[in-house]
């Protein structure tokens, strides 16, 4: 009894450093692209559309993950991964790319953290 | 589970019309539920085809949100169905609709391949359709990229017209590729010389395949009698037995498995 409560409980652990990591990782992609563009503000007052065009002129990695939320409409990481056959921390660090340029919206529901294609004019 | 199929071309008048609702028939008459799309709004064409068929709201209405899909849909099965089920969408001809369509601006695009991509679930999951087929506007345009992009399987068709194998050539590594679609090439109006004996007709396959880096699905002799057919009714249908009708049965089975 015992060692299934501490079992549970270095589990719970786990999933919390696990949630700290990827909050950490979002965070580093984000100064990344204000490093990269320069950007001081991450511009989420100025949402750009994703139309085929664009999605044609993103570099191939970061397309393929744009295509896969398209399709999907609103989606995790770990649902964008399954999709795209890749690991689920590299969807994470691509969408928060996508967010941080404008494509996206990301939403928190509770623990999950869903991406959304800017629709709103 | 169903297969989204978009018939498209680098340049006009390839016969990508002729052969999306051929291919359709095909479907239908192997006992498939078949959906028939005009996604060409800049020259729609199913319209004059299907003319004895009235609809209230058109393809375009779907694309703007004024309406669901069923609305659109009209039930070509009773006249065209032969044992499957034929639908067909309908792109609005008027002028206005035209000049509308070709005014519309990225985020309206943006929502037009939303709205596309989310057939798949209502016309392919919900209502089990086994198929829908594009067919699309020619070259690089946004309606026909957002059908390319909503499509499992894109046919390009294809002449023998020098500029229409280069474009062709280009558009699929430079815009296709990029998409990562399966792509198959339709060689259309290929001249009987070039297929008048076996050994003819080898070298003529060896040819297309070195042009070509993807796949032939089809080569299509240029028939008289499809031409005289005028898009005025569905050759397939009415032609039961012509190597026309055979070779787009062929076709249709190479799509299923492709």
């Amino acid at each position: 009894m015992t060692y299934r409560k501490l079992e549970g409980k270095s589990t719970q652990i786990l999933e919390k450093i696990r949630e700290n990591l990827e909050k950490l990782n979002e965070k580093i992609d984000v100064m990344i692209e204000i490093q990269k563009h320069g950007h001081r503000e991450i511009p989420d007052n100025l949402p750009e559309a994703l139309d085929v065009m664009t999605l044609l002129s993103l570099p191939d990695h970061l397309r393929k993950t744009a295509v896969s939320l398209c399709k999907l409409e609103k989606a995790t990481a770990d649902e964008v991964a399954k999709q795209t056959k890749r690991a689920r921390a590299v969807e994470s660090g691509y969408l928060n790319q996508l967010v941080t340029m404008g494509y996206m919206k990301k939403e928190r529901e509770g623990r999950k953290a869903y991406f959304c294609v800017n629709k709103e004019d | 589970m169903g297969k989204i199929i978009a018939v498209h071309s680098y340049k006009g008048g390839t016969g990508k019309t002729s052969l999306s609702v051929n291919l359709a028939a095909t479907y239908a008459r192997n006992g498939k539920k078949v959906c028939l799309m005009d996604l060409d709004f800049r020259a729609p064409s199913l319209h004059a085809l299907f003319k004895d068929y009235k609809t209230d709201y058109w393809l375009n209405d779907y694309l703007n949100g004024v309406c669901e899909i069923d609305k659109i849909l009209v039930d070509a099965t009773k006249d065209h169905g032969n044992g499957g089920k034929l639908m067909v969408a309908l792109a609005n001809p008027s002028t206005e609709a035209i000049r509308d369509m070709t005014a519309k601006d990225r985020k309206w695009e943006m929502k037009a391949l939303g709205r596309l991509l989310s057939l798949r679930s209502s016309v392919l999951n919900d209502s089990g359709f086994d198929y829908i087929v594009f067919d699309t506007s020619p070259g690089l345009q946004y309606s026909s990229i957002n059908a390319i992009v909503t499509a499992d399987v894109v046919l390009v068709v294809t002449s023998l017209d020098a500029s229409d194998i280069n474009g062709s050539q280009r558009m699929t590594t430079e815009l296709y590729d990029l998409f990562e679609k399966k792509t198959g090439i339709l060689v259309n109006k290929v001249i009987a010389d070039y297929l008048s004996s076996p050994e003819e007709e080898k070298k003529f396959n060896k040819y297309i395949k070195s042009i070509h880096s993807l796949p032939i699905l089809a080569i299509i002799p240029c028939f008289c009698e499809v031409l005289r057919a005028a898009g005025d009714f569905i050759f397939s249908e009415e032609k039961p037995e012509h190597p026309f009708t055979e070779t787009l049965k062929q076709l249709a089975q190479k799509v299923e498995k492709f």
